[in-house]
């Protein structure tokens, strides 16, 4: 391979590989290890203590509010997977079954969301389901309902909505990479054969997208659960998340280690959901 | 893919455009807004103006913002696709030792909830005392990104057969020549697509920046510290700005694309 076997590019190689090794390191692993061990640090009074101590996990798991709020944001966060990957799916398929300058087209316009500041979309999107936002004034028009709900705004559903919405094309990218890998004459095999279309999709190309579809729900769900900008704008006082109380420690409550070791906690949760979908995609 | 019957093809594209309208309506709120005033509260329809551009290009806040969100991205971007190469070449060159393991250590930052790994970096900056500036919010997001340009180009390296190298090599090439001739052309729509991405997630990161910033704005930061004491209608003109120009971005990335990459799909 490149650089291997040519002495002159010998001093290069060398460099690429103290590189490939020291720069992770030095900028991931060194930061990383200075968090975990602050989480071990303890804060009273306003003072940081320098000494190691278990005391942050051990109030994790014996205040009452943590483990129920962590428990809740799980489900919301699966719930915006689950939906950002049925919404995904067939934005993937009809990319999928494109050809030439449209499907790059469609697929440029799935990524251009991703450019927009998350702030502004947040911002817009609550303007939308706010109680004098757009969906309120839609339904009164179409005399659906009589008065704005409050529905959809400073709760949980509105979190749920919000993050679904931003987070739709990291669901869709890898559905349709998968989607793509997909042998075209595995397909054409099927149709040979005599399946119907309904019968080669889901006989052959939802089975094989399926790893796709898992890696897009975790993905999503790994976003989803390390977001605190979202329940923090539409979440008002109901939609607290996790998120949000790790957040608060760096803030009004300054306990940077309480607030290390409740991260370190939800990484763990994060790790077991990964470790789940990478062992779901090895099995299909 | 396969043929579509008709009715399948439909059914489709009304629910691809449903999806596009939950991923564009949004937008377009503050963009219809941003040609508006607004008085109490309320957008006031009835009379169109340009004034919020006008005070847009007064306020120095935003501006510098906006160029520290430039130079921050366009750095990051260069960085993590430079590095996302390096490493490319290094695992491809069959460089076993510990390879999955630092490849998982370049995938942690993005896998990781971005509050922890702005934590971190808050943390060991700290600890090594380098003030917090720009500088700081650039490592930050290239640890994040890169990741993505990493994994975008590894992808595309692994499809490259060995076979053109070695014939590049047999032909008489230095390595230096193999890799500008032949492997980067092969990556080059890897790369603009990694670049774009990585832009792209530069461009509106802000729970990293929030964390790892001194006190140089950028853009997300700036709209955040504004959002708690209301929008102005510059913002609104602002966001419809944002957008022309990433639209713009991306048409040109697909017209760069789209010669070599369409034909035979």
């Amino acid at each position: 391979m490149l650089f291997v076997g040519d002495r002159q590019a010998k001093g290069w190689r060398i460099a690429i590989s103290v590189l490939a090794y020291g720069l992770p390191f030095l900028f991931i692993v060194a930061p990383l290890l200075s968090f975990l061990t602050y989480s071990f640090f303890w804060v009273e009074g306003g003072q940081m203590h320098y000494d190691l101590t278990w005391r942050n996990y051990s109030r994790f798991f014996t205040d009452a509010i943590f483990i129920p709020v962590l428990w809740q944001t799980c489900l919301l966060c699966l719930a915006v997977a689950v939906l950002a990957a049925l919404l995904g799916y067939p934005v993937a398929f009809r990319l999928a079954t494109l050809s030439g300058r449209r499907k790059y087209i469609l697929l440029m316009l799935v990524l251009v969301p991703l450019l927009m500041s998350y702030i502004i979309k947040i911002y817009a999107i609550r303007s939308i389901l706010g109680g004098n936002g757009f969906l309120n004034r839609f339904l009164v028009w179409a005399n659906l309902i009589d008065q704005p709900l409050t529905l959809f705004v400073f709760n949980l559903n509105a979190v749920l909505l919000t993050l679904t919405v931003l987070l739709i094309p990291f669901a869709i990218l890898p559905i349709f990479l998968s989607l793509e890998r997909i042998p075209k004459n595995l397909i054409e095999a099927s149709t040979d054969l005599g399946a119907s279309n309904w019968q080669t999709f889901c006989r052959v190309i939802l089975p094989l997208s399926l790893p796709g579809v898992v890696t897009a729900a975790s993905f999503v769900f790994v976003l989803a659960i390390g977001d605190f900008l979202t329940p923090q704008m539409v979440g008002g006082p109901n939609g607290f998340t996790f998120g949000r109380i790790i957040y608060s420690q760096f803030g009004a409550a300054f306990n940077w280690p309480f607030g290390a070791a409740l991260s370190v906690i939800l990484a763990l949760v994060m790790s077991v959901v990964i470790a789940l979908g990478r062992r779901f995609e090895r099995q299909t | 893919m396969m043929q579509l019957s008709r009715l399948a093809s439909f059914g489709l594209s009304a629910l691809t455009a449903l999806v596009f309208v939950l991923l564009y309506g949004p937008l377009l709120v503050p963009i219809a807004s941003s040609f508006f005033e607004i008085a109490r509260g309320d957008v006031q329809w009835t009379s169109p103006s340009l004034s919020a551009y006008v005070a847009l290009t007064r306020n120095q806040g935003i501006i510098t913002a906006f160029l520290n969100t430039l130079i921050v991205g366009f750095t990051a971007t260069f960085l993590a696709v430079l590095l996302g190469i390096l490493f490319a070449i290094h695992y491809r060159n069959g460089a076993t030792f510990g390879r999955d393991l630092m490849q998982f250590v370049i995938f942690l930052p993005f896998l990781m909830p971005p509050i922890m790994i702005g934590l971190s970096l808050l943390i060991f900056f700290r600890e090594t005392d380098v003030p917090r500036s720009l500088l700081t919010v650039i490592i930050g997001h290239t640890v994040f990104v890169l990741a993505l340009a990493y994994r975008t180009i590894v992808v595309r390296l692994q499809s490259l057969s060995v076979s053109y190298i070695e014939a590049s090599y047999d032909l008489g090439a230095s390595s230096w020549q193999t890799f500008f001739y032949v492997v980067l052309p092969n990556l080059k729509s890897a790369l603009i697509g990694a670049a774009i991405l990585c832009f792209a997630l530069s461009f509106d990161e802000t729970m990293i920046s929030l964390l790892v910033t001194g006190t140089d704005n950028t853009l997300p930061i700036r709209l955040w510290a504004m959002m708690r004491l209301g929008f102005t209608p510059d913002i609104n003109a602002l966001v419809a700005l944002i957008l022309a120009f990433t639209t713009l971005m991306c048409v040109l990335a697909v017209r760069y694309l789209l010669p070599k990459d369409a034909e035979g799909t």
